[in-house]
């Protein structure tokens, strides 16, 4: 069956004939425009709008009031909101063919087996593995990782072996590995931060050695916003023999990511950062390197056959996906990878880069503010997303702030990052994060919204 | 840094005053934490008056801040309360007295007096939570340590403020406080149970 997903659905549609344009600043300013594909003078406002306008009809739960004001999302990072076509997917699923996969002689188990399985090969053109059993269904990128971790790394690491990580990695990159570093005697090295505030690779080169056995790196940075050249890391690694495991849980949800063109033996990602449903990460494993490690979790789906005192494997991606899995939200991933796809990531990224650099010029405007991360310009690629500190006032409660008197959603705290804000010399910080459906005017009423909650702390 | 609600005298009464009710709590000298019964529970005032259970006290917030229907209000409310928040020596902020699971920075300060009440002292580099801690102090600052046991959060979720409050949220500090508050009660019973039960 490989090669019948077509990245680009030619039926697919992803204009919403209704859409509302949001207030500026504090003023809900909401107009309705019925969308004629046969009307010229439509097409061509609709084609004048930013991506953000013409997608934000796809997403029911924008259009919102929350603590009386309209919804500005901007938590983009802890995760995305989900399209129309990915409920509707979901629901079909449950209403039309809910059954059990991989088992049942039956109708509605073949169907929900096709459909599962196809959105394993969407993934896989996704990311473009060259096989769809490349791809290994988890419950999150955090599982993903701990697979790579309690199987892999148990499996080849000893003592005095080397991990590098940086110190910007999420907790769910460094623990893990934590873990296998004391019960191996792996030892752990971090990159640190060069002074524009990015993961030093420069440092990590050298750090590089015949002891390195993996390395450990984010694509994009959760909190500096930061894009690292993975390609760079991979050729260097592999030079020395080590294998990379890349956490690209926030580059495949806003840009082109090609694991071959990588290099990337092992990638992770998480289906609910990419508009998909909760419930589902996948890992990416080199074919060869997937059939060389032990399962993770031992249950049923993993097994080639069971005897009372011993059993034999299946191949991969089944020997890793123990249990029946999250079949509905694999499925409604399929979706959101046609929705994505629908619109181009190559166009969600040129989009992205843009609103970024408007909300990371809006907010360095706004006095008293420190953003983290480097400064984004032609050479310097950043993603969409600021984390920052206002002097004298503490995240949380900026955060709260915006949600209760504005209705802005932003994340405070350390972002599952707590490392990299002790290297930052700080405690928490606030984090607004876009995604492509995310407007100017969002940013606008964002700021605006910011600017009230320092007025009101330092009146 | 001035705040919302700076001036008591903003609160009117709310609850009546009952002159019957039993005794519970020997405030400290210099706890400035006396119950006043005002809209606004938790006041500055160094008059003592008559003491009330922490149920009493709890009835009596969970009402206050039920009446505020704008949660803007209750953050201003909690910010006042902030601003009432016992002094915290600087010295005592130390790892071990470092609430952890927080993504807010609290330290608090746990000893149980001569008569064997607990005597809590709080603070945190987030105002919002300084509100919080306040509360939670006033309700449980000179309660017997059955008493700060016994207590639920559950209780307190009308003083939520967004995610903050919510019992089950990772960045629930105030929950994360009142189990610090409660471990550090029971660790401190268990090292001094004899002479409590005298005292009892």
């Amino acid at each position: 069956m490989e090669g019948v997903v077509s990245k680009l659905p030619s039926t697919f549609k992803f204009i919403n004939p209704n859409f509302t344009i949001r207030r500026t600043t504090c003023i809900k300013l909401k107009r309705t425009i019925s969308y004629c594909s046969s009307s010229s003078s439509a097409t061509a406002l609709v084609e004048s709008l930013s991506l953000g306008h013409i997608t934000r009809p796809d997403f029911p739960i924008l259009h919102q009031e929350v603590n009386s004001s309209p919804l500005v999302y901007l938590d983009n990072a802890a995760t995305s909101q989900k399209p129309s076509v990915v409920l509707e997917k979901l629901r079909d699923y449950y209403e039309s063919y809910n059954s059990n996969v991989h088992r049942g002689i039956h109708t509605l188990s073949a169907r929900a087996t096709d459909e599962y399985e196809l959105a394993r090969k969407k993934v896989a053109n996704f990311v473009n593995a060259s096989e769809s059993s490349e791809i290994v269904f988890t419950k999150n990128a955090t599982e993903a990782i701990n697979l790579v971790a309690y199987s892999w790394g148990l499996e080849n690491l000893k003592r005095g072996d080397e991990v590098i990580l940086t110190v910007a990695e999420h907790h769910s990159a460094l623990v893990p590995w934590q873990i296998v570093a004391e019960k191996t005697g792996a030892i752990l090295k971090h990159v640190s931060l060069t002074k524009e505030e990015v993961p030093d690779v420069e440092k990590l080169k050298e750090m590089l050695s015949e002891k390195t056995k993996l390395v450990v790196t984010h694509h994009v940075s959760n909190t500096l916003g930061s894009v690292l050249p993975i390609k760079d890391i991979t050729h260097w690694s592999h030079a020395v023999g080590a294998k990379v495991l890349v956490d690209a849980c926030q580059s495949v949800p806003h840009m082109v990511v090609d694991v071959q063109s990588l290099d990337a033996d092992f990638l992770v990602a998480s289906s609910h950062k990419m508009c998909g449903p909760t419930g589902v990460g996948f890992l990416y494993g080199k074919r060869e390197i997937l059939i060389g490690m032990p399962p993770f979790l031992g249950g049923g789906e993993m097994i080639s056959d069971v005897f009372l005192d011993h059993s034999t494997y299946a191949e991969p991606p089944s020997r890793f996906e123990a249990g029946t899995p999250a079949i509905g939200e694999v499925i409604g991933l399929g979706a959101a990878i046609d929705y994505l796809s629908g619109i181009g990531m190559q166009k969600i990224h040129d989009y992205e880069t843009e609103l970024g650099t408007y909300l990371y010029g809006s907010l360095r405007s706004v006095p008293l503010v420190r953003i983290y991360g480097p400064v984004p310009s032609q050479n310097v690629r950043r993603a969409a997303l600021c984390s920052f500190n206002v002097q004298n006032i503490h995240a949380t409660d900026i955060a709260a702030i915006l949600d209760q008197q504005y209705g802005v959603a932003i994340r405070s705290g350390h972002h599952c990052a707590q490392p990299l804000h002790e290297y930052l010399g700080i405690h928490a910080s606030a984090r607004a994060s876009l995604h492509f459906y995310n407007t100017k005017e969002d940013v606008d009423a964002f700021i605006a919204a910011l600017k009230g909650t320092i007025d009101f702390f330092s009146s | 840094m001035a705040l919302f609600f700076s001036s008591p005298s903003s609160c009117s009464s709310l609850l009546p005053i009952s002159t019957n009710t039993p005794p519970r709590i020997i405030p400290r000298n210099n706890n400035k934490l006396f119950f006043k019964p005002l809209t606004c529970s938790i006041s500055n005032s160094t008059k003592s008056n008559p003491i009330y259970s922490s149920s009493y006290k709890l009835q009596h917030i969970v009402t206050e801040f039920k009446s505020l229907s704008e949660p803007i209000d209750r953050v201003k409310r909690l910010l006042h309360y902030a601003t009432l928040l016992p002094r915290f020596n600087e010295l005592g902020r130390v790892s071990s007295n470092k609430v952890t699971g927080c993504t807010v920075q609290v330290w608090l300060d746990v000893r149980m007096d001569e008569f064997g009440r607990m005597r809590f002292l709080a603070d945190s580099d987030s105002e919002i939570m300084k509100g919080f801690c306040s509360c939670l102090i006033w309700l449980l600052d000179g309660e017997f340590p059955e008493d700060v046991l016994k207590f639920n959060m559950e209780d307190l979720e009308v003083l939520n403020i967004g995610s903050y409050g919510r019992a089950n949220s990772r960045v629930n500090t105030w929950n994360s406080v009142l189990i610090s508050m409660k471990k550090r009660t029971q660790l401190l019973v268990e090292n001094d149970l004899p002479s409590l039960c005298l005292l009892h």
